[in-house]
């Protein structure tokens, strides 16, 4: 291992560790399932979509120092009638807003699959139902995850966070919690077993995917210009964050899946086994959230 | 004064720091502490630790076995990210090239603090604010035609801070004629913080 000057993490000054991964998470789902609509036009998909979303915002709402300053953020910014649309987290807030809005209307159609029966109900289902719907909801899932890649990779401070990788790792691993969730989904009896059957195979590629992404990140990391990003990766890949890496994102994100899946393959399904890779999967893809925030580090300025 | 998009400031006042003068006494950390944020004189700076202050000192061995200190605060970029990413426009540049902070417009997100390439900014336990150099006490000084505290506390004559724009001022007439430098020069953020090398 190379010599490398002290480093100062960035999660004990700028706090963005296990609740920004929480909040990324929650976009994963919400993004990973909006897209799943275009497909699957279930209840349950539209419901976890909403939920997922609201629960992300509150997170990072709640995450906020001065949460409290907002109304007076708000009124500043419409009273001066600047937007700053060159910072990513401007733009995730709005595409977020919208992405709640949309989960809102796919959850108000579906309502009547639980007994509801709200006013206009029919007319906001068919509406949800058009293709015109569905692909704004799609399209919107995908920029919601893409924004919460892109918004670390502007973070100039952390040396680590600025390769492209990011984003695609989390398409990625966004599409492996959407799986997981209809796999879920399937166990508990929400949607058939045809969505299910596909899900398996689905989910063996993107894990693979996901595989040479996770490694094609460290690999850049550890050869990479900056001794921050090198220093980040270390720890990720033999420091303090190793337990992270190789028992959450490696083991548990990818192996545990992966050997279920193909035992499954082999001998025929199970949905005790099924449910148990689900949740591995989704606790992957939180633990990959994790380790990448936490790893974040200052260039060393002496040395 | 807040500049608009595109709006040139009228000077471009910037510190410079002379590594071969000091002594490393830290009295502008000290002094920077006590006329910016007094209330954190006696409370440690939880996230990075040591004094809460706007400067930030850092102890080493160079290649060749010496002890190295290097003192690093804000460094006013020309192409400041911390004024990119901040998502409600906090972040802003004044008339004198000073990159400062509208509390009214900040929500604590603390991008502007993962934005900074030089880690020059710490978070104020109490307001939540991203805190950094100038604070309310130094723009005072400056509005009144002084140095700032740093500059004034230094005994060995280490600090100073002047307009770039003006070439008879003493911080243009060091840069022309000692070594100097600044901290990651490819960072794209074009800092105004320098380094002279020598005395
Ligand atoms: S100018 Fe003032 S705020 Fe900035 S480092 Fe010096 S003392 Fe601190
Ligand atoms: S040194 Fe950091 S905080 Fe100061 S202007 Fe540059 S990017 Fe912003
Ligand atoms: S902490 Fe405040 S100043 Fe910094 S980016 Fe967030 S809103 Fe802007």
């Amino acid at each position: 291992m190379s010599e490398l000057p002290p480093l100062v993490f960035q999660a004990p000054v700028a706090d963005w560790g296990w609740q920004i991964a929480w909040f990324f998470w929650f976009v994963a789902i919400g993004g990973g399932l909006a897209v799943a609509y275009w497909q699957v036009r279930r209840a349950a998909v539209a419901f976890t979509v909403f939920v997922a979303t609201a629960l992300g915002l509150l997170l990072v709402f709640f995450h906020l120092g001065r949460w409290w300053n907002m109304p007076l953020v708000l009124w500043e910014l419409i009273r001066a009638g600047e937007f700053n649309l060159g910072s990513w987290m401007f733009l995730g807030v709005i595409i977020l807003t919208v992405h709640l809005l949309l989960g809102a209307l796919a959850a108000y159609a579906h309502a009547e699959d639980v007994g509801i029966y709200p006013p206009f109900g029919d007319r906001v289902r068919e509406m949800t139902e058009g293709a015109l719907f569905r692909g704004v909801f799609a399209a919107n899932g995908v920029l919601s995850v893409v924004y919460s890649g892109f918004l670390l990779t502007q973070a100039h401070g952390i040396p680590l966070w600025g390769t492209a990788l990011i984003p695609i790792l989390w398409l990625i691993s966004s599409a492996v919690a959407a799986v997981a969730v209809l796999e879920l989904f399937y166990v508990l009896g929400l949607v058939d077993e045809r969505v299910s059957v596909a899900g398996m195979k689905l989910a063996l590629g993107l894990d693979a995917l996901k595989l040479i992404a996770v490694l094609a990140f460290l690999h850049v990391s550890l050869t990479a210009m900056s001794a921050a990003a090198r220093a980040g990766a270390e720890e990720l890949v033999s420091g303090s964050l190793a337990w992270l890496t190789w028992g959450g994102v490696i083991g548990l994100g990818l192996a545990v899946p992966i050997l279920l899946a193909a035992l499954m393959l082999r001998y025929g399904k199970s949905k005790g086994l099924i449910a148990v890779s689900a949740v591995s999967s989704l606790a992957g893809v939180l633990f990959l959230r994790a380790s990448v925030l936490l790893a974040g580090a200052w260039e060393p300025l002496l040395g | 004064m807040r500049l608009k998009p595109g709006e040139q400031p009228t000077r471009r006042l910037a510190h410079l720091w002379n590594e071969a003068a000091c002594i490393g006494c830290a009295a502008c950390v000290i002094s920077c502490t006590a006329t910016n944020n007094p209330e954190m004189l006696y409370r440690a700076d939880e996230g990075r630790g040591g004094v809460a202050s706007n400067i930030r000192r850092y102890e080493g061995v160079t290649a060749q076995g010496r002890p190295t200190l290097l003192l690093n605060q804000c460094a006013h970029c020309d192409e400041a990210p911390c004024m990119k990413t901040c998502p409600f426009g906090a972040v802003y540049r004044d008339e004198n090239g000073l990159v400062r902070l509208d509390s009214r417009r900040c929500a604590g997100c603390r991008y502007c603090v993962t934005s900074c390439p030089y880690n020059a900014r710490w978070v104020h336990p109490d307001t939540g604010l991203p805190m950094k150099c100038m604070g309310r006490g130094c723009l005072a000084l400056v509005a009144a035609g002084q140095k700032p505290a740093c500059v004034q506390a230094c005994p060995a004559n280490a600090r100073d801070f002047g307009d770039l724009n003006d070439p008879e001022s003493s911080v243009s007439r060091t840069l022309r004629t000692k070594r100097h430098r600044t901290l990651l020069p490819n960072s794209g953020a074009k800092p105004k913080y320098f380094i002279v090398e020598e005395v």
